[in-house]
């Protein structure tokens, strides 16, 4: 794969931190839910975009996306999700290979693992089991993903 | 396929106690009584019934398009059951008091007949493990190997066989009958009984013979037939630590097999089967793209190790395989991403399948890394097993081809399920796809909706594309399997029995021609010289050793035997005297019972079916 310049290699990392900032800012259930959606769905998309058969992440790549669709598809089942998106999608256009895998994997693992984290104390005081059971599951995916992109997954 | 028994194990069985070389049932042609071997054929007989039974729902399993291909051989079925009705009627009125013998039998013969019956039984036991009873006396299936045990390949090598065991009995059993009561016990009509009984397995065998000159049963039929196992999946195995690569590559074709079946149950259930969620779609679509890029990853190693780069290696085709290897895994990669736009109604569970799929992923990654501990979750970086660590010798690359070729054609088998089970699930409304990530125009105040038949059709073509991509990587597998002959040659021949009997949704997987073995022509050939007509015999028994002699003797007897056969196809039915006339004396029985040997269909004119034969319900089986 061709190295990607520096400034969309960037690019790419800054719309992570974009989705990291709403998870990290995420204040109640709705909003929680919201914002992991949102993460797992931006995850997936820069994964999909980085899966080269050629370099040492292939597996852990797919593996992860599979993850990250799963989760995103956990919340969306949560009955406490707002119907409607409470932010934009993060602002510029996503280029397949933009980043190199490494910094990509590095970015991708260390939201997960606040995901996880998030959505298990989410789980913690969700009252409605519906909510539970999906905020479990989600983190459990969240878990998983940054197992995989750390070599210490299950 | 994997080790344990199959049906070639108990056809074996069977011909091994037929076999004059055999001593442990007494001297071959030893003596013994009539009526002992004639209830031990009778057993004999009643098996080879069933089987011939049992063909009848197999060609009612047979879709009527394909049909056309077993003309040939559903006439000898109708002739093979009339035939061994007919015998059975012979020896109808030793019908056993028991079904086995209480004890073993005194006479040679009849101990090879009794071990034959065992053989037979176990056997067809064996095969009817891939059915399960069904509505209306028809046979459900139970596996994919079901469908190839309804074969036209698989029936015709069993007709074939169950000929060939008919002819050897005929052979032996009129033997004992002609030897005269100085030889034989039981009075005469005991022995002319036993005799036309025998008559009729030759009519079994010319008829199959006369089959098998229209349609040739080929070496594949047989290898098919005999490779079909006991209905037993290997059990769930991980790999261990420091496993050799031997061990590796058992693990990868059994884990394949295990995947197989769960691809084949689940492509059998119902589109509301909870085994179908998005989680168990993306579950398999992951670990096939993983595995195939395995399969990519061992068959490159193999092409560095092999130094023969010319036109007698096999190094292209590797290269070739390991290609169209790489092309199968974009294809499972796309149809992973199709995947992610799309929900279930359920959601949690992971079928079988996806659960068996990971197992596959791991065994083929555990033997293409040299890492020994190497696992999915073992992160980047892991270097491919060294090509020398991977074969060290031809067996290593045989086992390495094998092990790739179970992978690649299982995946082959996961794509044609899924598609199946998605097609289902999407006319049951099952397919979702999420509303939240629409642009804002889209106002559904619903978080999911049915997914619309334009969304479902392009996920449909790139299950199609995918499965039509593993099934070149199979193909390609099997052309370096055939070269190097490794074990898994048989899965060609294998998917194409199953494919005769099913829709075949992707292309054809023969990869080649099957190669027409001459067996029966040399058998049935040597079969008729080894058994001296009259004349011969006389020349035999007066001490004559000389070959040229002899060769007279043996022409005599094959002109009076064609002159025998003209004679009784061209008279009329209420003209012929049949065999049971002909035979009275031991001299006529003889002649006539060379005619029948020779396998021409002709011959069959000659003789009689037994009254009793319409009239009494079938023997119970042994």
């Amino acid at each position: 794969m061709l190295r990607t310049p520096v400034t969309i290699r960037e690019a790419t990392v800054t719309r992570i931190s974009a989705v990291r900032d709403q998870v990290e800012q995420a204040d109640g259930l709705p909003a929680v839910l919201d914002a992991a959606c949102e993460a797992f769905e931006e995850m997936l998309s820069v994964i999909r975009g980085h899966e080269d058969p050629s370099d040492g992440w292939f597996t852990a790549f797919v593996m992860s996306g599979t993850c990250a669709a799963n989760g995103r598809d956990a919340v969306l089942f949560a009955p406490s999700l707002p119907p409607n998106r409470l932010h934009p999608p993060p602002a510029g256009t996503m280029m397949p290979g933009q980043g190199s895998a490494e910094t990509i994997a590095d970015a991708i693992a260390s939201l997960s693992g606040l995901l996880a984290t998030g959505l298990a104390r989410a789980a913690g005081s969700a009252a409605d089991p519906r909510d539970r059971e999906a905020c479990q599951r989600a983190a459990g995916y969240a878990r998983d993903m940054q197992g995989l992109l750390t070599g210490s997954g299950p | 396929m994997t080790g344990g028994s199959t049906f070639g194990d108990f056809i074996s069985a069977a011909h091994w106690h037929l076999d004059p070389a055999n001593r442990a049932h007494g001297p071959a042609g030893g003596r013994g009584g009539a009526e002992e071997a004639a209830r031990s054929l009778l057993r004999v007989v009643t098996v080879m019934r069933r089987y011939v039974d049992d063909m009848a729902t197999a060609f009612d399993d047979v879709p009527s398009r394909t049909r056309r291909t077993l003309n040939p051989y559903a006439r000898t079925w109708i002739q093979a059951r009339q035939a061994l009705a007919s015998s059975a009627g012979y020896l109808r009125h030793h019908r056993p008091a028991s079904r086995w013998p209480v004890s073993p039998a005194a006479s040679p013969l009849a101990r090879r007949l009794d071990g034959v019956t065992v053989s037979l039984a176990t056997g067809r036991d064996l095969l009817q493990t891939h059915f399960a009873p069904g509505p209306r006396g028809t046979r459900q299936h139970r596996s994919e190997w079901a469908a190839v045990v309804s074969s036209p390949q698989a029936t015709r090598a069993l007709l074939a066989e169950l000929a060939s065991l008919g002819r050897q009995i005929a052979r032996q059993g009129t033997d004992l009958a002609l030897a005269g009561p100085s030889g034989a016990g039981g009075g005469q009509d005991e022995r002319r009984r036993l005799n036309a009984a025998c008559q009729w397995l030759w009519a079994l065998d010319a008829s199959v013979r006369a089959a098998h000159q229209r349609e040739p049963v080929s070496d594949r039929d047989r290898e098919l037939l005999r490779a079909i196992p006991v209905n037993a999946r290997p059990p769930r195995r991980l790999p261990d630590r420091g496993d050799p690569v031997a061990a590796l590559c058992q693990g990868v074709v059994d884990s394949a097999e295990r995947v197989h079946h769960a691809a084949w149950l689940s492509a059998t259930t119902e589109s509301w089967f909870p085994g179908l969620t998005i989680t168990s779609l993306r579950g398999v679509a992951e670990a096939a793209t993983v595995t195939s890029h395995h399969c990519e990853v061992l068959l490159r190693s193999l092409a560095a190790w092999t130094s023969s780069p010319g036109p007698g290696g096999i190094r292209a085709d590797l290269l070739a395989a390991a290609d169209a290897a790489g092309r199968a895994r974009q294809g499972w990669l796309r149809t992973a991403h199709a995947l992610d736009g799309f929900i279930t109604d359920m959601q949690q569970y992971s079928s079988p399948a996806a659960l068996e799929s990971r197992d596959l992923a791991l065994w083929t990654g555990r033997l293409a890394y040299a890492n020994p501990e190497w696992t999915l979750a073992s992160g980047p970086g892991h270097a491919a097993r060294p090509p020398e660590d991977l074969a060290q010798g031809p067996d290593d690359v045989r086992a390495v081809i094998a092990a790739v070729h179970h992978a690649s054609h299982t995946l082959t088998r996961l794509a044609q399920a899924d598609r199946e089970q998605i097609r289902a699930a999407a006319g049951m409304g099952r397919i979702l796809v999420p509303t939240r990530f629409l642009p804002d125009t889209f106002d559904i105040p619903r978080p999911f909706g049915h997914a619309p038949k334009d969304r479902v059709d392009p996920l449909l073509a790139v299950y199609q594309d995918t499965g039509q991509l593993s099934v070149e990587t199979t193909a390609a597998v099997a052309t370096v399997a055939e070269a190097t002959r490794a074990p898994s040659q048989l899965l060609t021949t294998t998917s194409t029995a199953v494919d005769t009997n099913h829709d075949a949704s992707y292309g054809d997987q023969t990869g080649g021609q099957d190669k027409m073995h001459g067996r029966d022509e040399v058998e049935v050939g040597r079969e008729s010289r080894d058994m001296p007509g009259p004349v011969e015999r006389t020349l035999l028994d007066l001490g004559v050793t000389s070959a040229d002699v002899l060769q007279r003797g043996a022409e005599i007897d094959r002109a009076s035997a064609q002159i025998i056969i003209d004679a009784a196809a061209g008279q009329t039915r209420d003209s012929r005297r049949t065999a049971p006339m002909l035979s009275r004396s031991a001299g006529t029985a003889e002649l006539v019972n060379h005619v029948l040997a020779s396998g021409d269909p002709r011959a069959v004119a000659l003789l009689r079916r037994p009254v009793s034969v319409q009239r009494e319900p079938p023997e119970p089986e042994p």
